[in-house]
């Protein structure tokens, strides 16, 4: 968040998606708060389940309306999105704003074919005629990078390699110059070269188009590459938010730690092993008590009076930067220094 | 139970007896509300059917009360005719249909009150018989038409004759066959050649046969012996599309599913004794179970209230149901069967007169006629000759009526007499649940008259090839027989002559007896019918003497028919409803 | 495509063949005597003889089959009947008609028997499934569930005697069941034949509820669905042309099956509601010990379920480029 002084584009605040199931109700999303602005790229990290695709869900009311309950806000370019009808959300949904989900084969209809897939959603949200749509949807394509995109318009998914599914999910969302990109997980299914090769073209469209982009991902590499700010997720709250630089490079929060910990990197020594978070994903169900993340906490006996198993850490966010922990700054301090240190060696 | 068209003939064709005649119908009054009492045969008179005068064979047919000419008559029956050809119909169901469209030398008049009697349809007259029966004259109709306006000639009725010989003939009676004389050695017309023993001349034909047949014009009466034109002898293929002279011709077929008869111009009425033609159109409806035609009847709706059923009968499981209401009742003609349901036994196996006779003293009579379904469907039987068949004598050898439940105590004394105690016999059924209940009760009964018995199931369709093998294995066995006329002869001659025992022939017993042997051929040529009548019920008593079988039942049968079809009477001589007869109402 | 289409039906062709050969090599290891049964009241030895040569099963076994193969692919001669244009499928002496003849009366009421149903039972069992879909969890989902499972556990004939009897024979309502040719008369033929479709709709029904609500609870939950909706694709679109579209493939699997069954093994329905079909007929071919119309409607019936099945194969290529394409 560069500048508050004018209103962001996106903004989400004190978000909480709750699903009612037959053991009862599901917080996964548990007062959520962030800005994007028009142009910038927000990476969402964090393990499965900590409620970052489900925000996302909520942002392009993909919920399950009957069995969800939401509350809080989110104004996208002014526009209450919560309170909006199911009409109004369908004139925003892939044309102001527009989604890329994780697994392209999954996601794209087996039954209908790339280029028809790409055209209707142009034909729905600008009324073009079907060749109209059509030499659209060939232009998407030659932009995201399909080789003669003027014959596999027609094909199926089927017969597109896992990369080019991927750049056609990309041409699909991006068919309308949507203001607003969520990109979930784009490039979790793909090997490296592709994966590369897709993070590449986001950006240069971002370029051209001025997109803002929600980048969700798990990788911490992958922020690196794209993100201007990041906002880490842990049991459906933000744990830790601040620029890219600050969250890569001075984290605060054990739990960011710890996912920088389990991040391969280039120039990682081979013989040292990761050091994954220990223990599994809260159950939403019936979350920890105090912070969510002490049960599978290094640093609980470093607080004083049990703070950690009774005590929400309250989110205090200066400028953008911000930490929900116990821990004193020293203390966060000295494991900075020692973790230096261990690299070193 | 499921009935196919080969069934039928083997189960009332072959054992119960296909054109079926008996002499008197015991309860069929005219206009159609016939049987309001129940049947009993105990009181019925054995009334013969007589030979009408050559006016009764001029025609028209004698009206019905209440009749009206017009409307369209339905059938709703289980199974389609099995053919057309008559030299093929042998079935007395298929004959009763096609006496609207086929027409013999003779057939039966029936007036509106029932009786019946023999009358010349296409001749003049019933027959002319000389030299005791060996020669038969008739002299055929002037101007009979056939459905293209052709007239019948004489050259016809003699083909009609002459093609019975030929090689695809196999099913239907075979009388004409081995009477005539140089039957043996012809071979049919189709090689241009006649048989000599048939000569016409003018419009009369003379028939010269082997031996003397007093009841040859009766035999002739049977659907068997209808006209076929020469001109239009398709042969093999003649089955599928007859031609008709009767007042009716047929517009259309479809196999097991429907045949629609409608008037033929040429026809008519002044010339047919027999037939009314009252409905312009006919149409015969197949593929309907007994209990699917009942309830369509009990329902009455549309179609259905012009409807009748030539084969289906009420269903066993709505015979309470119908029988016991007075106003469904008023829409069933119930009849007697003329058929006699008996157990031959085995007389190369079973030597001993007394062993028999201990079998037809031990019978439970009483106990089948409960398991199959009580007084309104059958009648116990005491003689092989039913009591509505000319010929008939009353007796009651073994005590069936007096003595229903059996008498083991006598048989036992009888095998002792016999030094047969605990004799094995096998006894051999027809596959099916209700041979399956009726052989446990006929076990019973006579495994306490000191009898072993072994029971065998045989299947349906070969029952019959299996009791007709002169060295079959079994002592006891279910069969049946319904007369092809109603004459003693034509019950009595086939099964129980001597003459007939053959390899898959009909004198299941075997019965070989010299007496009986010599009886059958003086009664076979006695011209006289009161003395021919008194001579057949001596033999029948004879035979019950030697107790070569068990008499067992007659059925009865209950037809029902819709509210709007009138003039439903019984053709005795045809033994069926006389659909000639039938009209509808408005 | 074509290469897989040329694979099924030479597939279908052997099926066929085998089928043939076991239904007539079987009859003849039944032990019984269709010349006993085409010979008259009395039957001597020689006419049983004649008999067999007029229903050509004097020759033995393979040659009568090899006669009955050649038939269907250059017709047959039959002395003093006359020339049986291929595809003959032998002549019925029974009938005195060629079986092929016979079994075209037969067609008609047996497909507009299936048709009618499948109708009725597609609208409604679809329609049903559709509804409890989507809304999941709401009395009508539950309420077309319990009904659907009521439905699969009756059997025709007990359905169709209760709805005869109470339907034609007390109430009135409907007509008894009847055949009147569609190009006869269409009131007739609709009135005579509603009460089957409609016992057979209670039937079949259940399945295709249950089918289509399963299928599409799952279709809905696929991702591609979701996509679509965040395309910003109505509800309505998203259901009909992605959800249901998915959906439709089982559907139309069992809808083969069903058809084949119907069509091939109407035994029981026609005998139930005394309608004259390919069912009927089989049961009298039985009873008949007729062999040629045997063969002939096993033939017949073996082929609609096997040209169902490889129909069913095309539409469902037809619906998923997945398989046509692969």
């Amino acid at each position: 968040m560069t500048s508050t002084d004018q209103q962001p584009f996106l903004s989400v605040r004190d978000l909480k998606v709750h699903f009612s199931t037959e053991d009862g109700i599901v917080k996964a999303v548990d007062g959520l708060s962030f800005d994007l602005a028009k142009g910038q790229t927000l990476g969402i990290v964090g393990e499965s389940g900590s409620g970052k695709s489900v925000t996302n869900l909520a942002i392009l009311g993909l919920h399950d309306r009957k069995r969800t309950s939401l509350d809080g806000e989110i104004l996208l370019d002014g526009k209450e999105l919560l309170t909006a009808t199911e009409r109004e959300l369908e004139k925003l949904r892939g044309n102001k704003m527009a989604m890329i989900f994780q697994d392209a084969l999954a996601s794209l209809s087996p039954y209908h074919t790339v280029g028809r897939q790409i055209a209707e959603t142009y034909r729905k949200h600008t009324g073009a005629s079907k060749q109209e749509a059509r030499a659209r949807a060939v232009e998407m394509l030659r932009r995201v990078g399909i080789p003669q995109p003027d014959i596999r318009v027609d094909d199926y998914p089927h017969q597109f390699s896992g990369g080019m599914r991927q750049r056609a999910m990309i041409a699909m969302a991006l068919v309308c110059d949507p203001e607003l990109l969520i990109a979930d997980e784009p490039t979790t299914a793909l090997d490296v070269t592709v994966q590369a090769q897709i993070m590449d073209l986001l950006k240069d469209l971002q370029q051209e188009f001025g997109t803002s982009i929600i980048f969700i991902t798990h990788d911490l590499g992958v922020i690196a590459d794209i993100a201007d700010d990041v906002l880490v997720m842990y049991g459906g709250r933000c744990v830790e938010r601040g620029t890219k630089k600050e969250v890569l490079r001075t984290p605060r929060h054990p739990y960011t730690w710890g996912l920088l910990g389990s991040m391969p990197s280039l120039d990682h020594p081979v013989d040292v092993p990761l050091n994954p978070i220990p223990g599994s994903p809260p159950s939403l169900l019936n979350p920890p008590s105090g912070c969510r993340f002490h049960p599978r906490c290094a640093f609980t006996e470093k607080v004083a009076g049990g703070l950690c198993a009774t005590e929400r850490p309250v989110l205090d966010v200066v400028d953008g930067r911000g930490s929900a922990c116990h821990l004193t700054a020293e203390q966060r301090a000295d494991f900075l220094a020692d973790l230096a240190g261990s690299r070193q060696n | 139970m499921s009935f196919s068209r080969r069934n039928f003939l083997i189960a009332t064709g072959v054992a119960a007896g296909s054109t079926m005649a008996l002499s008197a119908c015991s309860s069929g009054n005219a206009g159609g509300n016939s049987a309001s009492k129940a049947p009993s045969m105990d009181k019925a008179e054995a009334a013969t059917i007589t030979v009408g005068t050559k006016a009764d064979s001029q025609g028209p047919a004698p009206e019905m009360p209440g009749a009206k000419k017009g409307g369209t008559l339905y059938t709703l029956d289980q199974i389609d005719f099995d053919h057309l050809d008559p030299a093929q119909i042998y079935s007395s169901y298929t004959g009763a249909g096609a006496v609207l469209f086929l027409r013999g030398l003779t057939g039966y008049r029936v007036d509106s009150k029932g009786n019946t009697t023999l009358v010349g349809d296409l001749a003049t007259d019933a027959g002319t018989m000389k030299d005791g029966g060996k020669t038969w004259s008739f002299t055929l109709k002037d101007g009979i038409k056939w459905e293209d306006g052709a007239v019948v000639t004489i050259e016809d009725v003699r083909h009609t004759f002459e093609r019975l010989f030929a090689d695809f003939v196999t099913e239907g009676p075979r009388y004409p066959q081995n009477w005539l004389e140089g039957g043996d050695k012809y071979k049919g017309p189709y090689e241009g050649k006649h048989l000599k023993s048939i000569e016409v001349s003018g419009n009369t034909i003379t028939f010269r046969l082997k031996e003397g047949h007093a009841d040859f014009n009766y035999m002739l009466a049977m659907r068997g012996f209808a006209i076929v034109p020469k001109k239009h002898d398709t042969q093999k293929k003649y089955d599928k599309r007859p031609y008709s002279c009767g007042p009716y011709k047929i517009e259309s077929r479809s196999i097991d599913k429907s045949l629609t008869l409608v008037r033929n111009e040429h026809w008519e009425a002044g010339k047919d004794p027999v037939r009314n033609g009252y409905p312009d159109k006919i149409v015969m409806q197949f593929g309907y179970q007994s209990l699917a035609s009942t309830d369509r009847y009990i329902a009455d709706r549309g179609n259905d209230q012009f409807a009748l059923s030539l084969l289906n009968e009420v269903a066993s499981e709505r015979v309470q149901k119908v029988m016991g209401d007075a106003k469904l009742k008023q829409r069933v003609m119930t009849q007697v069967d003329t058929t006699c349901f008996y157990f031959p036994i085995n007389m190369t196996r079973i030597k001993d007169q007394k062993v028999r006779q201990a079998i037809n003293w031990a019978w439970p009579a009483q106990q089948l006629k409960q398991q199959r379904g009580g007084s309104q469907v059958t009648e116990t039987a005491t003689t092989i000759i039913s009591p509505l068949t000319p010929g008939h004598t009353d007796f009651d050898l073994y005590g069936k009526k007096t003595k229903p439940m059996g008498d083991p105590e006598k048989a036992k004394a009888l095998l002792k007499e016999a030094g047969k105690e605990g004799q094995k016999l096998v006894i051999a059924f027809q596959q099916s649940d209700k041979a399956v209940k009726e052989a446990v009760t006929i076990k019973n009964a006579l495994e306490k008259a000191g009898f072993k018995v072994v029971t065998k199931q045989v299947d349906k369709t070969t029952f019959y090839s299996e009791i007709g093998q002169l060295d079959n294995e079994f002592d006891l066995f279910a069969a049946g027989w319904g007369p092809d006329w109603p004459a003693g002869y034509a019950v009595i001659f086939p099964c129980w002559d001597g003459s007939q025992i053959s390899e898959g022939g009909v004198n299941w017993a075997q019965l070989n007896d010299t007496g009986v042997n010599k009886a059958i051929a003086a009664a076979s040529v006695e011209t006289d019918p009161e003395k021919a009548n008194k001579a057949w019920g001596e033999i029948d008593r004879q035979i019950m003497e030697l107790a070569a079988c068990v008499p067992d039942y007659h059925p009865i049968r209950n037809y029902f028919y819709g509210s709007k079809v009138g003039g439903v009477v019984w053709n005795a001589g045809d033994t069926a409803i006389a659909l000639g007869k039938v009209f509808v109402k408005a | 495509m074509f290469r897989f289409l040329i694979r099924r039906v030479i597939g279908a062709l052997v099926i066929l063949l085998v089928i043939s050969a076991v239904t007539f090599f079987l009859f003849y290891a039944i032990p019984r005597d269709p010349a006993r049964m085409a010979c008259g009241k009395v039957c001597d030895a020689e006419l049983l003889e004649q008999v067999r040569v007029n229903l050509g099963i004097a020759d033995p076994m393979p040659v009568q089959y090899w006669h009955w193969l050649q038939g269907i692919f250059v017709g047959r001669d039959y002395t003093g009947i006359g020339h049986c244009n291929a595809p003959c499928l032998g002549y019925s002496f029974t009938n005195s008609e060629p079986v092929f003849e016979t079994i075209k009366t037969d067609l008609p009421t047996t497909i507009s028997l299936a048709l009618g149903a499948a109708f009725f039972f597609l609208i409604i069992g679809v329609g049903a499934g559709m509804i409890a879909a989507v809304k999941q969890g709401t009395w009508m989902d539950k309420t077309a569930s319990s009904l659907s499972l009521l439905g699969s556990s009756l059997q025709i004939y007990f359905v169709g005697y209760i709805a005869m009897f109470f339907l034609v024979q007390q109430l009135g309502v409907l007509d008894p069941p009847s055949y009147t040719p569609f190009t006869e008369n269409p009131g007739a033929w609709v009135s005579g034949l509603l009460l089957p479709w409609l016992v057979l709709s209670i039937i079949f029904t259940a399945n295709y509820t249950r089918m289509t609500r399963s299928q599409l609870v799952e279709q809905l939950s696929e991702d591609y669905v979701r996509t679509a909706r965040a395309k910003g694709l109505s509800g309505r679109n998203v259901f009909f042309r992605f959800a249901w579209r998915g959906a439709m493939g089982p559907i139309v699997t069992i809808f083969g099956i069903d058809m084949g069954t119907l069509i091939g093994g109407a035994i029981i329905t026609e005998s139930t509601f005394s309608l004259q079909g390919l069912g009927t007929r089989a049961v009298r071919a039985v009873t008949d010990s007729d062999l040629p119309m045997l063969l002939g409607v096993t033939v017949v019936a073996a082929t609609a379920i096997v040209f169902a099945n490889i129909l069913v194969d095309l539409v469902y290529a037809l619906i998923d480029p997945r398989i046509r394409l692969a």
